[in-house]
């Protein structure tokens, strides 16, 4: 593959597009196939205008036709931009529910049930008559072991656990000093959160009253913006700084010391992704337009760590997301359009 | 990894036995066969093994008694299996796995290193096998376990697995590995016992030294003396003598070396590990370059080539993990321990689809990225600042928070790292344990989160002040009374039926959580508070009496004009609505029942409405 780079965001044999009528960033990717064709991949969209109503759409995408089909009649409104979609992940056992699940986060987490020919309402989890802390949502993730907890982060500083089978809070923490902007679950109980104080913590719902920090960001309350952990490796998780062209790799064992920067992004970086499938594999994506594919060495050699591969987008890239149904796509959302990459 | 079961058949049986054989002799504990691969020429991968090393002690009763060379056998035979059930699992992921008479959990450390090694393969002159095969020399690397990867690229493996020594040298189509977990200086004559061996049959071997097991502590070398290596020059340079009755030996420089192999194929392979409890001290330093030896006689040169000593303060080793920290302890091994899944190895299956991405370079970008002037990560920092705001109109802004925003955007570093962490942690942990001990001091609910602490804590304080209030007037109250008589009899049997004459009683019972809305005329009075002020001279009596926001005022005073009015309205002063007034005038003497009640959300004392009262009586 020597192809120059000049001509890799041309080739649209391999990539596919789809543009949208508004700027876009939230974007989310079914873990569920559709029930028209078990191929296809249904993605949601998120819009971002700096305005009250904003919409979600969804389409979906064939992968063996390489196409995208758009459904007008899968969309809904939403109140200002939503700051995450997701969809119910699988989890270990497969879901028996013939409808798919969408969360979104923004003033509250909404569910939304996903149907062939429409979207419908599901919940609406909002905790504000029970407690003090009830801010908009920074994030949110989908527990895949335990799929009836969602964990969101907030600008109030806490995190709250949800159970939404019982539509109830499980526990609500103060998570930081600062605003929350990102929560990743590890595990069917312990999850971790990054903050504007610039640290990462992890919490353990078995033990409450207690959270190691397991890295803080080396020039203090540098705010810390998005944080994945390694599903197919525990031990590993990525974050990335407010203003840095980094990528930190921390090990859980090994608190406060990174195990790698990854540092190739010529700006910085807005997006991280771990290969559903490989425990070694991660993808990030910035402002420089590139998406960058990294694989974690045993051993780094001394000049530090070297993407395997690489591609340019037209313009900054805001988000990124690794099909967990399709490991061999991965999303990109820039400006107004999406794209699928095959990797 | 199919090929691998072909490539095995390729393998002469004979050989598996001398393998085993040859390895018990020595008592190392494991010898692997690396055969040239069929399929793909020029790459070195498994072609057959057995296994010595230590077993985890299996508690099932085995159903048929084995000796020990045939229990050594079946395990080798049952890792194998291992091994092709985790490989066809992780092929395709959606089959189940097929069962396998182990499982990853019974295996030891080594046992693990020695599965792991069925999955490598490598290049002619890649890795310590490669290079055996290329260079046609045996190759003794000790201190297996600190080699960089570039010599051994199973370091990190061979580390958990406590392999010490691998002993490489090329034999038949292949190359023969030996690993032991002792470390095992070098010793050529070794490899030419295993050698002949091989055609000879089973011998014991008697070292030419002793062989010393070093400590990891020290890095000391034993240099081979040169004269030794010189008088087996001889022998090495001709490994094929001692083989007969196999296929023919091709020296080692035979067609196979191809050069300019690309690095593609090979596959630095992923694991993890399965032990219940993991080892705190993995090295994870990046650079970690111990000394290794390795000695490769050369055919030129009789000198030893060694790499150099390389000092290293082990710094790097030395984590930081809070091994006083029992709760993050727990929470990893929760974690670590729910991990069971095998990664063989990031394959990237290269479909009929090409990749959108194109190969890293390091000037990769031909076209330079525009200058920007717009702040970096625009979409995300909005949505991560002013999103949330927006759904908050300025109810959750302060000036305070702005000014965090603002700092964190300036990024402050004013402050020294490690005191600021630690202090702010040991302060966040105060307030924590006070929080704790307010939460003891208070009677409330079972809520144990900090607002409702406060809020229980806030009512607790404000009732208890009532309560001292009350107290306190009641006591004036008891010392004013002793000193006068009482004027109105039957005005005093009008109060409350519960208590005596001359007598105050305070019955309060203060319920604040009890909130169920009950009727006035139920008996249950919430609060019950009558003040009580006979003034003989003045003939001006005054009793309230409190039920909820419903006050029973009974008043005499002696009569003047406009009184009513002025009692209507200090009343109303108070935040009192006067619902029913009775009057009547006898003697001079006006005495009023009012019903009045609250129409403000703070309900008036008693004591208040009584002064009040009293005042306008007096006023004459």
């Amino acid at each position: 593959m020597e192809n120059s780079t000049q001509e890799s965001h041309l080739r649209s044999d391999n990539s596919i597009s789809y543009e949208s009528p508004y700027p876009l960033y939230a974007m989310a990717l079914s873990s569920m196939p559709s029930r028209m064709n078990l191929n296809h991949q249904r993605i949601a969209l998120g819009s971002f205008i700096e305005d009250y109503p904003n919409r979600v759409d969804i389409i979906s995408f064939d992968p063996e036709t390489l196409s995208i089909k758009t459904h007008p009649t899968l969309s809904f409104d939403h109140p200002y931009p939503p700051t995450k979609l997701m969809f119910r992940p699988n989890g270990k056992s497969p879901s028996s529910s013939s409808s798919d699940l969408l969360a979104s986060s923004g003033d509250y987490l909404r569910l939304w049930e996903v149907r062939e020919t429409s979207i419908e309402p599901f919940s609406v989890f909002n905790n504000s008559k029970t407690s003090e802390f009830c801010a908009p949502l920074t994030s949110f993730d989908w527990n895949d072991v335990e799929p009836k907890r969602i964990g969101t982060s907030s600008i109030d500083t806490t995190c709250t656990i949800w159970d939404i089978e019982k539509g109830v809070v499980e526990t609500q923490l103060i998570a930081h000093d600062k605003e929350v902007y990102d929560i990743a679950w590890g595990e069917a109980k312990v999850f971790a959160s990054v903050s504007a104080d610039g640290s990462v913590r992890i919490f353990d719902l078995r033990d409450k009253e207690h959270s190691t920090i397991i890295y803080e960001s080396p020039q203090p309350d540098t705010p810390l913006l998005r944080l994945a952990w390694n599903k197919q490796d525990l031990r590993y998780m990525a974050t990335i700084l407010m203003d840095s062209n980094k990528v930190v790799i921390l090990d859980i064992r090994s608190p406060t010391m990174p195990v790698a920067e990854l540092e190739r992004h010529r700006a910085s970086v807005n997006a991280i992704a771990w290969a559903p499938l490989s425990c070694k594999h991660i993808c990030s994506a910035g402002d420089d337009t590139q998406a960058l594919i990294w694989e974690l060495p045993t051993v780094a050699g001394p000049n530090g760590i070297d993407p395997l591969s690489m591609y340019s987008a037209g313009s900054e890239i805001n988000q990124l997301q690794w099909s967990a149904a399709q490991p061999d796509w991965i999303a990109i959302a820039f400006s107004n359009k999406m794209q699928l990459l095959k990797v | 990894m199919a090929t691998g079961v072909q490539n095995q058949e390729r393998v002469p049986v004979n050989l598996k036995k001398q393998l085993v054989l040859a390895v018990r002799n020595i008592q190392w504990s494991y010898a692997i066969f690396w055969s040239i691969s069929a399929g793909q020429p020029g790459v070195l991968e498994w072609g057959d093994g057995y296994y010595n090393g230590d077993i985890k002690t299996r508690k099932t009763v085995q159903a048929v008694e084995l000796n020990a060379d045939q229990l050594g056998l079946q395990r080798s035979e049952q890792l194998r299996e291992l091994y092709e059930s985790l490989s066809a699992a992780d092929s395709s992921p959606q089959a189940r796995r097929p069962s396998a008479a182990l499982s990853p959990e019974d295996l030891t450390d080594t046992e693990w290193y020695y599965l792991v090694c069925m999955s490598f393969v490598f290049n002619i002159g890649q890795g310590l096998p490669g290079r055996t095969l290329s260079s046609g020399q045996p190759i003794w690397l000790c201190n297996a376990h600190y080699a960089e990867s570039k010599v051994f690229s199973r370091s990190l493996l061979a580390k958990s697995a406590s392999i010490q020594t691998v002993v490489c040298f090329p034999f038949s189509r292949g190359v023969i590995e030996l690993g032991v977990t002792d470390l095992v200086s070098e010793e050529l004559s070794l490899i030419q016992f295993i050698k002949t061996s091989f055609s000879d049959g089973p011998q014991t071997f008697v070292s030419n030294k002793s062989i010393p097991v070093a400590g990891r502590t020290g890095y000391k070398k034993d240099f081979s003396c040169p004269s030794l290596l010189g008088c087996e020059q001889q022998e090495m340079a001709s490994p094929n003598d001692s083989s007969d009755g196999y296929e023919p030996n091709q020296p080692a420089e035979d067609p196979f070396m191809i050069e300019g192999i690309t690095d593609g194929v090979s596959q630095v392979q992923s694991w993890q590990f399965m032990d219940e409890e993991f080892s705190n001290c993995v090295d994870h330093s990046l650079n970690s370059s111990d000394c290794i030896s390795q000695t490769v006689v050369d055919h030129g040169n009789a000198v030893p080539l060694s790499q150099g000593e390389k000092d290293n303060d082990n710094e790097l080793t030395s984590l930081n993990l809070p091994s006083d920290d029992p709760h993050y302890q727990t929470v990893l091994s929760a974690l670590l321990n729910s991990s069971h899944q095998l990664i063989l190895g990031p394959h990237f299956r290269n479909s009929n689809q090409e990749s959108s991405f194109v190969s890293w370079k390091k000037n990769g970008l031909v076209k330079s990225q525009k200058a920007r002037d717009e702040t970096p990560q625009k979409l995300l920092k909005k949505i991560l600042f002013e999103v949330p705001h927006m759904h908050d109109k300025g109810l959750l802004e302060s000036p305070e928070d702005n000014g965090a925003r603002d700092a964190a955007w300036r990024l402050e570093a004013d402050e020294i790292y490690g005191n600021h962490v630690l202090s702010e942690r040991r302060r966040r942990e105060k307030i924590n344990e006070l929080f704790m001990i307010l939460k003891s001091l208070v009677p409330s609910n079972s809520k144990a989160d900090k607002v409702s602490i406060l809020d229980d804590t806030i009512e607790y304080l404000q009732d208890l002040g009532r309560r001292v209030e009350d107290l306190e007037s009641c006591r004036e109250l008891t010392d004013l009374e002793v000193r006068t008589k009482r004027k109105r009899q039957d005005h005093v049997e009008r109060t409350s039926d519960n208590y005596d004459d001359n007598k105050i009683t305070i019955r309060k019972k203060s319920s604040p959580n009890k909130r169920k809305a009950c009727d006035i005329d139920e008996v249950e009075q919430e609060i019950d508070y009558v003040a009580f002020k006979d003034d003989s001279t003045n003939n001006v009596t005054v009793t309230v009496s409190l039920n909820k926001k419903d006050f029973l005022i009974e008043f005499s005073c002696p009569w003047r004009e406009g009184i009513l009015l002025e009692i209507v309205d200090a009343l109303s002063i108070l935040n009192l609505d006067c619902q029913s007034v009775q009057s009547s005038t006898t003697e001079g003497i006006l005495s009023l029942t009012i019903k009045s009640k609250y129409k403000g959300s703070t309900v008036a004392k008693p004591g208040t409405v009584k002064q009040a009262l009293q005042r306008v009586a007096w006023k004459c």
